[in-house]
């Protein structure tokens, strides 16, 4: 696979270049000159503007070393299996640079052979170029270059069939001709090479003969890693993203293991053991030709041994697995997140083709809606391509977190597969199979399930639109490769470039870049078609650019904690400068991320945790007073809307690092607790608000906020849970007990508290209380103890007994009711004219229901006595009603005593029920008796109307007291309809003042509009107008 | 109801505290007509009792017949429209507010209502005031713009409209508001006036009180009235007969923060003061204004201090409560302080006992 792709690939790619050369002439570079006849090798024509030979005019003042289209090269040796490997290995002996070598190691092998013979450079001392093309013997060929300059080159036919070099001079180059400031470079280059790796050796071949010539696609492209050896991520993560792809070798290939995996062991083996021989191997590899074989050999023999090992250990491991779970890998989505430019793309693409599959990469420039994806990623994870290559297909998602609407999309899909795949997890592996040749795009299933591996690509973790998948996928995250290894593949990418750079120079790119090869590679072939050096000490001034990045905000917070370590050498040196730097790189990482309040919330949050040395406090006073800065700052500039001030925000963070920072790593949280302080707030204000709308007007007025916290609320905590309240039924307690009952009572109510039946919770304050069950927890309504429930703080307010509480919250609920029905009676009271005696007698008689029982019992008594004392028919029949409803045997015609005795029972009856709200038990009762005296009322009604005249006005209000109980009850009982048209014909031999009571009273059950339609016929007869009425 | 609000005086007559000015006001009222007037003063010196007593003298009992509203304003301003809702306490005679409910917006509301009101001026002023009050709460914390529109409006509506502005601090008023206002200053009552109320409330509930009983709760009540009768509520809840060295039950607040003390003097560390910051969060959650936790905290700091650093420790507490009211995020002032003051007092042990 690697043997001829890559070739295939490269002549194609060589087509297409030399297509390019003709349009982008480089002043630098003599462009390649297509041959006419396709066997014939095309010349590189060269020349180097320092070289006596050079016919160029001077303008090219850039040295440059000699050059040669690589690609040529490999035209040239069409017997080689894989030319690039070759190549590399030439060049690798020549230049004696230390590089890692990734090719696999049989193929090495294999081809160290051809290197043996050496590529000889055949020097021409012939004029290749010309102005003139007389000076030119044989076949000519016209060049242009971009500035005019017209030279004639000549074509050469190559007579060596084996070696075909072509050569220029120029190679070697003159001391004067470079400035001096470039020879020290070198120097200094070459020294410090030197004592950074001693296996190397670091001068640059002066007459390195071979060049690669520059080309015109990019590095990054051409040197992108073609085997899984080659990748320059983690070792760890390729291992596990190709172990994960494996796993889908069963349902995908069907079949066992695939025998490529103890390739890929070997190679992983391999791979990490010449990591760790590198410097060994390099050495002995790259010292003399003769010996390279033979060490080579005994390098490979080593790492078969290792390798043997391995795969024994690691198949039975492999094997294991498999038998436990034959079907796709658990979680069926690779999610690899990481900065740009570590290889994420690199490594999906490498692991996939070496498993076998066909990548198909969807990515930010595709149209990634939802409906689009949809059917893009059903026909990559369900069907084979009939016609191309029938590998299975791998999807790979690159950037996936991009765009927000759009790869939501795919992330939505992704998922709906994945979950329709959990459903149907049950299913056999061979279900699966059949399923998968089966499945064509006729099973157009909604939740079709996912059959191939995908791979999702993105930077960004922890955006929100990743939310989801990160529930469902495999997530590797992609960390920074070592420098080193960066820095060796730049090495050997430049060395192949012909580019000279130094060690130094590259792992200063390499950290500038923060390891993104991308950007390195990008700089490198900028610099390289600039002809310029690489220069260690101006990296930041020079031309490369930094990439704009944000980070994310933990990053940041790292970087303000954590010290950089700075190299032990350069230290004092350049102790000042690194703190430029240091200022400069936080600065522009800080205004970045622009998030500034954020910032330093964390840094709040997280600099009590810091182990930084401070005896006495001063540098956390210094923090605090930074983040205070901070803060005046915000508001200030929030307030004066002057926004160019934020500029400034960053040093205050700047400042907070060089006082805090330390080497070692910090544990950084996020700032929570400022947030929860804020939304818990929020909350309680809120809270407070609407207990505060609750009170009456008239006490709330004088309450606020703050003096509610401030005063208030422990104060009455104490007060609502008087610790002399004694858990007793409330007939047992004393007088004054009673009355302090119903001050408290009153307090809480106007207060609008009360108690709640609350879920269990475990606060300690109330496990304090004992006789608390814990299926009932009553607490205050509003929840005022939350006020002062302070963390690690128990208020010492005493806490009731659950049944004082219930009988508390009984006697509110119940005064709150009576309080609104008064509230409306004497609204009542005021619009209509009553005589004084009974508007103060019905609100006294509500306030004595109210307070207790035996206080109403006596005014209920004393109501009654006087009723009975007039002896009115009304009276002695509502108390011959009552009495044969209530199973009491009474007659009616009995004397006055017993006549006396029989409304009091009544009377009480009513009023119990109405107290202790007995409904449910006694309305069956209730709605024989209200039945039964509305009965007795329609024959009394003629006696009563004679009567009536008779009557006083409270004797008739008395007496009405009656039916207007039982017609509070009525619209509660069964058949309403007929209690109305009973009442009805009751009121219409009422008097007008017996109405309005019965009106007052009734009002809060019956609707406005009811009562008017069954009382306007009534008053339109007796000659009322509503209208007098309301 | 509780005490406070029961013996709370009604009329102008009855009032105990500061009587001289209820006397002045009442006079004022009687020549029937009355300028701007801002009362400020501390909490829980009478401020409202003395506002609402004045209300009911001008108006008489109507004045106590207050609904409360949740009003909807529609405000044009400019080129949008502001929806603001703020609840309002109302009667036939006056509207009572609070604007700073409104945050940022409340300079319209002031504007809006005034205009309302002016609008809705009674046209038979025959035996009446011709006048509606407008009372403002909290104008200290009104913004700057609000205050400035307000002074306009004052002038311009004052035909049909008086304001009564009540506020803590008249430092936080603008002098220009200040000026179109007759101000009155409500004194926190004294100690002895306090037990003066206190043995009132005392004898009209029928209680024994011990001699010196009274004195004790109106000096634990830090001369806020209220505090000082509510207190005597929980004494009396929490024992009668009152023995006269009853415990007084402290503000639980108070107590949190006194523990919050002992715990910076304790131990001085960045881990104390992390736990510190915990324990205060736990404070301002609970809606206590970070000045008061501020002072609070000096105060039981001063009381374990050695009087040396004592100077020294209210400087910085002046100059971080400052600072805390230019700032926004009141947790990194208090903690600076926090962390101030351990770095002193760390440093003063050290140097005292090495």
């Amino acid at each position: 696979m690697e043997m001829d792709t890559p070739a295939t690939d490269d002549l194609e790619w060589l087509e297409a270049d030399l297509d390019l050369h003709e349009d982008y002439l480089d002043e630098d570079l003599e462009p390649p000159l297509p041959e006419e006849e396709e066997e014939s090798f095309i010349e590189q024509v060269y020349k180097h503007p320092h070289s006596e030979t050079s016919i160029k005019p001077d303008n090219h003042t850039i040295g440059s070393e000699t050059e040669i289209l690589q690609p040529k090269k490999r035209l040239l040796n069409p017997s080689l299996p894989d030319p690039s490997n070759v190549e590399y290995t030439v060049e690798e002996k020549r230049c004696k640079v230390d590089f890692c070598v990734n090719e696999a190691d049989d193929d090495w092998m294999r081809y160290s052979s051809p290197e043996e013979e050496p590529v000889l450079v055949v020097e021409e001392e012939e004029r290749f170029i010309s102005r003139y093309a007389t000076d030119i013997e044989g076949d000519i060929m016209p060049v242009t270059a971009p500035d005019g300059d017209r030279v004639y080159a000549k074509l050469i036919e190559e007579k060596d069939d084996k070696l075909k070099k072509l050569e220029v001079k120029g190679s070697s180059k003159g001391l004067t001709s470079e400035p001096i400031s470039v020879l020290m470079q070198k120097m200094e280059q070459a020294e410090l090479q030197k004592a950074l790796e001693a296996s190397v050796a670091s001068q640059i071949d002066e007459d390195l003969p071979e060049r690669p010539t520059m080309s015109e696609r990019l590095w990054v492209d051409k040197y992108s890693p073609n085997s899984f050896v080659e990748l320059l991520s983690d070792e760890h993560t390729n291992r596990e993203v190709l172990m994960w792809l494996k796993q889908w070798d069963t349902s995908v290939f069907g079949s066992e293991l695939k025998s490529t995996t103890d390739d890929v062991l070997s190679a992983l083996k391999r791979h990490s053991s010449i990591s760790q021989h590198k410097r060994v191997s390099s050495k002995t590899i790259f010292g003399r030709n003769t010996e390279s074989v033979s060490n080579s050999e005994t390098f490979g023999e080593r790492n078969r041994f290792d390798k043997e090992k391995y795969d024994s250990h690691g198949m039975k491991e492999l094997h294991n697995k498999k038998s436990k779970d034959l079907g796709p890998p658990e979680q069926k989505i690779l999610l690899l997140c990481g900065a740009p430019g570590l290889g994420k793309t690199t490594l999906a693409h490498v692991a996939a083709k070496h498993c076998g599959y066909r990548v198909v990469e969807i990515n930010a420039s595709d149209d990634r809606s939802s409906s689009t994806i949809e059917t893009k990623i059903l026909d990559v994870v369900q069907m084979n391509s009939v016609i191309a290559d029938s590998r299975p297909k791998c999807l790979v998602i690159d950037e996936i977190d991009g765009a927000l609407g759009d790869g939501k999309g795919a992330v939505d899909v992704i998922i709906k597969m994945v979950s329709a795949d959990n459903k149907s997890d049950t299913r056999t592996e061979n279900i699966i199979q059949s399923e998968q040749s089966g499945k064509t795009s006729s099973k157009k299933r909604k939740d079709t399930p996912l059959l191939r591996p995908v791979i999702c690509i993105c930077n960004d973790l922890y955006a929100p639109a990743l939310r989801p998948l990160r529930n469902v996928a495999k997530v590797h995250v992609f960390v920074q490769p070592t420098v080193n290894r960066i820095v060796n593949r730049l090495k050997y990418i430049c060395n192949k470039e012909g580019m000279r750079t130094s060690s130094v120079a590259l792992t200063a790119l390499a950290e500038y870049t923060e390891c993104d090869i991308r950007a390195c590679l990008n700089t490198l072939q900028f610099l390289n078609k600039k002809k310029e050096m690489l220069n260690v000490m101006d990296i930041s001034s020079q031309v490369i650019g930094r990439k704009d990045t944000s980070k994310s905000v933990f990053d940041i917070w790292k970087e303000i904690f954590q010290k950089r370590k700075l190299k032990g050498v350069r230290k004092s040196i350049d102790s000042c400068r690194s703190t430029v730097n240091e200022f400069t790189s936080l600065h522009s990482l800080i205004s970045n991320c622009g998030n500034y309040d954020l910032i330093l919330d964390g840094i709040h949050e997280n600099m009590l945790q810091l182990s930084y040395h401070d005896p006495v406090l001063k540098k956390t006073v210094k923090c605090l007073h930074s983040l205070e800065v901070s803060d005046i700052f915000n508001q200030y500039i929030m307030r004066t809307q002057k926004m160019s001030l934020q500029g400034y925000q960053p040093a205050i963070a700047i400042s907070i690092h060089g006082v805090v920072s330390q080497v070692e790593k910090p544990n950084i949280q996020w700032p929570k607790s400022f947030h929860r302080y804020r939304t818990s707030l929020v909350d309680k204000v809120e809270a407070l608000h609407t207990w505060h709308n609750k009170i009456s007007p008239c006490i709330s007025r004088h309450i606020s906020t703050k003096s509610f916290v401030e005063d208030l609320v422990s104060p009455l905590l104490h007060i609502l849970s008087p610790p002399t309240l004694r858990p007793v039924a409330l007939h047992l307690l004393s007088e004054k007990e009673k009355n302090e009952m119903a001050q408290l009572v009153s307090t809480m109510v106007s207060y609008a508290i009360t108690y709640k039946n609350k879920k269990v919770d475990s606060l300690p304050g109330k496990l304090r209380n004992e006789a608390l069950t814990d299926t009932q927890v009553l607490s205050f309504d509003p929840p005022i103890g939350d006020f002062v429930n302070f963390e690690g703080y128990r208020s010492n307010y005493f806490i009731l007994a659950l049944a004082v509480k219930q009988v508390l919250s009984h006697e509110v609920e119940k005064q709150k009711i009576l309080q609104t029905s008064i509230g409306k009676s004497k609204d009542e009271n005021e619009r209509i004219y009553l005589s004084g005696k009974e508007k103060s007698s019905k609100p006294e008689r509500a306030l004595e229901n109210t307070k207790s029982i035996s206080s109403l019992k006596n005014s209920s008594t004393s109501n009654r006595s006087e009723t009975v004392s007039a002896n009115t028919i009304v009276s002695a029949s509502a108390s011959s009603r009552s009495a044969t409803s209530s199973s009491e045997i009474l007659k009616s015609s009995e004397a006055t005593k017993k006549r006396s005795s029989g409304p009091f029972n009544f009377f009480e009856r009513v009023l119990q029920m109405q107290l202790k709200d007995q409904f449910a038990c006694t309305s069956s009762e209730c709605d024989n008796w209200i039945s039964a005296s509305f009965d007795g009322m329609g024959k009394q009604l003629v006696r009563m109307e004679q009567k009536m005249s008779q009557m006083t006005k409270r004797e008739a209000l008395n007496s009405l007291s009656c039916p207007d109980r039982f017609a509070s009850r009525a619209p509660e009982g069964k058949n309403r309809k007929s209690y109305k048209s009973q009442s009805r014909y009751a009121f219409s031999n009422l008097s007008f003042r017996g109405f309005v009571f019965f009106y007052c009273k009734v009002r809060r059950l019956l609707t406005p509009r009811t009562l008017t339609m069954s009382v306007a016929p009534v008053f339109s007869l007796r000659g009322y107008s509503i209208r007098t009425l309301c | 109801m509780l005490w406070v609000d029961k013996y709370r005086p009604k009329t102008l007559d009855k009032v105990l505290v500061h009587e001289d000015v209820a006397q002045n006001l009442k006079k004022l009222v009687t020549e029937q007509d009355c300028p701007h007037l801002l009362f400020y003063g501390p909490p829980g010196s009478g401020k409202k009792t003395l506002i609402m007593a004045l209300l009911r003298q001008m108006f008489g009992a109507s004045a106590e017949k207050v609904k409360v509203e949740n009003k909807n304003w529609k405000v044009d301003a400019g080129s949008r429209t502001i929806d603001l809702e703020l609840t309002t306490l109302s009667s036939t005679h006056h509207v009572e507010l609070n604007p700073s409910d409104a945050g940022y917006q409340d300079r319209y509301i002031v504007q809006e209502i005034i205009k309302e009101m002016a609008k809705n001026r009674p046209i038979d002023t025959k035996g009446k005031k011709g006048f509606k009050v407008l009372v403002l709460n909290e104008v200290d914390k009104l913004s700057r713009e609000a205050q400035h529109s307000l002074r306009r409006t004052m002038e311009k509506y004052s035909a049909s409209c008086r304001l009564i502005l009540c506020c803590d601090s008249s430092s936080k008023v603008t002098e220009a508001v200040r000026s179109r206002c007759l101000n009155i200053r409500i004194n926190a009552p004294k100690e002895n006036e306090i037990v003066k109320v206190l043995e009132f409330i005392g004898k009209k509930e029928g209680l024994q009180l011990p001699s010196g009983f009274a004195a004790r709760i109106a000096e634990k009540s830090a001369r806020s009235l209220r505090r000082a009768i509510l207190s005597f509520e929980t004494c009396r809840v929490q024992q009668y007969p009152f023995t006269s060295n009853q415990v007084i039950s402290p503000m639980d607040w108070e107590e949190y923060v006194s523990e919050i003390a002992s715990d910076i003097m304790r131990e001085q560390s960045p881990k104390r003061l992390f736990q510190v910051r915990g324990k205060l969060y736990e404070l301002l959650v609970n809606c206590i204004p970070p000045e008061i936790i501020l002072k609070r905290l000096l105060y039981e700091l001063l009381k374990k201090l050695d009087s040396e650093l004592k100077h020294e420790v209210c400087h910085w507490a002046a100059y971080y409560e400052h600072r805390m009211r230019l700032g926004q995020k009141a947790i990194f002032h208090i903690e600076a302080f926090v962390a101030k003051f351990m770095s002193i007092y760390k440093g003063f042990l050290i140097a005292t006992f090495g």
